[in-house]
């Protein structure tokens, strides 16, 4: 059976505490940029945390939204790239092929997420960080894009072991670094394809939505929230 | 090859060239041995009439469509042959094959015009022609070439008549 | 007799003096564009020695003033070739001094703009895989992408436009061969490529260039439609949008005449062709230059009243930093320059002088790079989620580099005067004789040509003694 992977991100129960962030930057070899470089817009995470405010002080209220690569189905920044680096899995993920990239940033100019991140420089990490890189995952040189992959390494691990096993994939056998590191579970990743997965039992709640659905992009991404992001009363 | 003589005049304008290639007619030249040079393209003269027929804009045409053909097999065969997922969008898609079939076809009127202009005006060709640098001043050169015995006396005649000059001659 | 012998080698001395004498002025001007061309290059050495970062790119603003340089150099090649052939198949007589000067811009300026998809590239050293061959890494173009048919775009219109160029100069480089000594002698024997001027060879170049100049204008339409595209086709708020092609085909054309008025008049100048280059031919110029100026505000009217009265959130975001915010300063100075000066200088016809129309000319140039600017970086500042807005600051690598390119632009366009007439000199040739022969419509009288215009260098029409029918 295809897998058809997705997430789910439930706005009510995440803390806006950045462990995903801070375990995707392990997991995947995310280069750090420095303050300057950061201060500039160059700085890389393939998850970021969103924080809207809400309110007036003395009673200001903030909100959290993690915004990842959507892994759309009508990605906008396929077609727009001229060497297909930017291309569509079988399995319905939205691959970045650093090695076709030359590096047009057409792509990130397409997304409307803004989750396409450019290496302006080579990458570079503060000591000790360089010791420990992620064997598992190649590290993008200058001059390339690069986003969320929802950890294919990880996925691909899992599928080669489960074929070597001749069994299917079992739910729950793995997840992406952001998921396993998010301590109030908001974070949850799974087959859509599996109609008893975690991740398709979300889905059907009344309370997912996607991001920007009004640009038509599919996204594989779905988020919970009650109505108070639209401003309604629950 | 023993060098063919040519002779030629020098004629002041183009009522005098016309005259000039009239009267070698008269004198029984044949019209492609009747050579004519000038620095401009004298549209409204009958001797820069000759050799007006040309196929240029068919086989224009005809460039502009192996190039759309090409176009359309470059952009859609490699893509069916080798058929990359696209997230349920048509491997082939139409607006973009178009767009390449349309400069394609561009692309190929121009180039096969590019490549019969310089062919059927013999271009380039950097051997020795029946040429004079007076051309350059405004003069138009008439010529004959081939030429027996006796129809270069006539033609001799007639161009110093026409050119009211000296004639030359020269080995080509 | 129309020209006679004199006219003839006056003509020849006049447009011929270019390639034979060159003064110390010359060397000058060479060698301080050249230094500015090299500083440009060492400066994208510089960037791609130390990472793109040099320059002042961010996320999200991905494009900035390479792909502003890009649109606006592909605009600027549109003076040429495109009005050329126009004025060309409508037969304008006043036409044939004008050309060439056209045509050269239009394939420098194409040759500038085309090199800055690569400047901008991340990895430009890997450019050539846009180009479809087969490689053993099964590399092949996305022809989806905007950027493949951008390729096949300029690659058609290069070709086309040097093509366009080079037909009609091979009989002046005849000329020249008979007319040089020397190194010279022989370097445009090759040149010429043995031309003579037999009936059958005017006859070909005739036909060639009207071929040409057929194709050469829905080539040149589909050039600037499609760098529109690069914008039109991405859903980004204010890109998104389908007046974007005819509205970069006008402002093309219009940034374009403004080059084309400026290159005449520093060619006017400094190569003494007051004869050639008359007030006539900058009224005309002007004249079409205030029509594609009127256009242009109908364009940007027309996109920004859709936009503010659908009052879309995403749009808007975008819409009032541009017309009050952060960009108003540049917006109201665009619309300055691409509407009010030229408007008023324009259309008053006391105004449409030599001087007035190079006024116009300069605040349109400027003007229509800040259009560009303005196309490309709002809408990149702010796309949907606003936390991840940015803002763009240009850094030196970057401003070095787009004063190069003008710098590279006025070189070339230097190189080339020192080695080829800029006027056609055949076509004027045949211009003063043709006029002489066929009957001026009375509705064209009105106004008057070049050979109308007094003119002390001897081209004066003489008796229309001859009578010959005419094609």
């Amino acid at each position: 059976m295809d897998h058809k992977w997705s997430m789910v991100v439930d706005l009510d129960r995440c803390t806006g505490c950045e462990a995903c962030v801070v375990a995707c930057r392990a997991e995947n070899n995310v280069p750090t940029a420095g303050e300057d470089e950061a201060a500039r817009g160059r700085v890389i995470h393939w998850i970021r945390v969103e924080r809207y405010w809400e309110g007036e002080f003395p009673n200001p209220r903030v909100r959290f939204r993690p915004v990842l690569c959507q892994q759309c189905d009508a990605a906008p920044c396929e077609p727009v790239c001229p060497t297909y680096a930017s291309y569509h899995t079988p399995e319905g993920l939205n691959a970045q092929i650093y090695n076709r990239c030359i590096g047009t940033r057409y792509c990130g100019n397409a997304c409307p997420y803004t989750v396409r991140y450019f290496n302006f420089f080579n990458p570079v990490w503060d000591k000790p960080l360089h010791l420990q890189l992620n064997p598992d995952v190649s590290i993008r040189q200058v001059g390339i894009m690069e986003k969320c992959t929802f950890c294919v390494q990880r996925i691909k691990a899992a599928e080669i072991q489960a074929k070597a096993e001749k069994r299917d994939l079992i739910e729950g056998e793995f997840t992406t670094a952001c998921a396993q590191a998010c301590p109030p579970k908001a974070l949850v990743f799974g087959d859509l394809n599996d109609p008893q997965s975690e991740v398709s039992r979300l889905n059907r709640s009344n309370r997912a939505t996607k991001l920007l659905e009004e640009v038509g992009t599919r996204p594989s991404v779905t988020y919970l929230e009650r109505g108070t992001w639209r401003g309604e009363k629950t | 090859m023993p060098k063919k003589p040519v002779i030629y005049a020098l004629c002041p304008d183009p009522e005098a060239a016309q005259r000039a290639v009239e009267g070698l007619r008269r004198a029984g030249i044949e019209a492609r041995n009747i050579a004519v040079v000038s620095s401009e393209p004298f549209e409204g003269y009958e001797f820069s009439r000759r050799d007006h027929q040309t196929p240029m804009p068919w086989l224009a045409a005809l460039g502009g469509v192996v190039g759309g053909t090409s176009g359309y097999f470059l952009a859609a065969m490699t893509q069916r042959s080798y058929p990359l997922p696209t997230g349920n969008m048509p491997i082939v898609a139409l607006w973009p094959t178009g767009v390449i079939v349309y400069e394609m076809t561009m692309l190929g009127a121009i180039l096969v015009t590019l490549f019969t202009m310089f062919i059927s005006a013999r271009l380039p060709n950097w051997r020795a022609q029946l040429y004079d640098p007076a051309v350059s001043d405004g003069m138009i050169l008439v010529g004959a070439t081939n030429l027996s015995q006796a129809s270069r006396i006539e033609a001799n005649r007639v161009l110093g008549e026409a050119a009211g000059g000296q004639v030359k001659e020269v080995g080509l | 007799m129309v020209m006679n012998r004199d006219d003839i080698a006056r003509l020849n001395e006049d447009l011929l003096r270019p390639l034979f004498r060159t003064s110390g002025r010359f060397y000058w001007a060479a060698l301080i564009l050249a230094l500015i061309v090299i500083v440009a290059l060492a400066a994208w050495g510089y960037q791609l020695w130390a990472g793109f970062g040099v320059a002042g790119l961010n996320r999200p603003v991905y494009w900035a003033f390479y792909i502003t340089n890009f649109v606006f150099w592909i605009g600027i090649s549109h003076a040429g070739t495109l009005i050329s052939a126009i004025l060309r198949l409508a037969n304008a007589r006043w036409r044939r001094p004008v050309t060439r000067c056209a045509e050269v811009i239009t394939v420098f300026a194409l040759m500038i703009g085309a090199s800055f998809p690569v400047i901008h590239l991340g990895r430009p050293w890997l450019a050539f895989w846009l180009f479809p061959y087969p490689s053993e890494r099964r590399i092949w173009p996305n022809f989806r992408s905007p950027l493949v048919w951008d390729f096949f775009a300029i690659t058609t219109y290069l070709t086309g436009s040097t093509t366009f160029l080079l037909l009609p100069i091979i009989p002046d480089w005849a000329l020249v061969r008979d007319k040089a000594k020397g190194w010279r002698r022989k370097l445009y024997s090759v040149l010429a490529l043995g031309w003579r001027g037999t009936p059958r060879q005017w006859s070909r170049l005739e036909t060639a260039m009207h071929i040409m100049a057929v194709a050469i204008i829905p080539v040149a339409v589909s050039v600037h439609t499609i760098v529109s595209w690069d914008f039109a086709m991405a859903p980004v708020p204010m890109w998104h949008s389908t007046v974007f092609g005819p509205y970069f085909v006008a402002g093309a054309i219009f940034s374009g005449i403004a080059a084309l008025i400026l290159a005449m008049a520093i060619l006017r100048k400094v190569l003494h062709l007051e004869d050639y280059l008359t007030p006539l031919h900058f009224d005309n110029l002007g004249k079409l230059l205030l029509m594609m100026s009127l256009f242009w505000l109908y364009f940007i009217v027309a996109e920004r009243l859709t936009v503010w009265y659908g009052n879309e959130t995403s749009e808007m975001a975008v819409y009032w930093p541009t017309q009050r915010g952060p960009f108003a300063p540049l917006y109201w100075t665009m619309i300055g320059c691409n509407f009010l000066v030229p408007f008023i200088i324009l259309s008053i016809k006391q105004l449409r002088t030599v001087a007035g129309t190079v006024v116009a000319s300069s605040t349109i140039v400027v003007g229509m790079w800040i259009e560009r600017f303005l196309i490309i970086v709002p809408p990149l500042e702010r796309k949907y989620l606003p936390f991840a807005w940015g803002t763009y600051h240009p850094r030196p690598v970057e401003i070095i580099i787009t004063a190069g390119t003008f710098a590279a632009m006025a070189l070339l366009y230097l190189l080339f005067v020192k080695f080829v007439p800029i006027i056609s000199i055949w076509e004027l040739k045949a211009g003063v004789r043709q006029e002489s022969v066929v009957p001026i419509p009375a509705s064209l009288l009105r106004a008057p040509d070049l050979i109308e215009s007094p003119s002390p260098s001897g081209l004066t029409r003489g008796p229309a003694g001859f009578s010959r029918e005419v094609s």
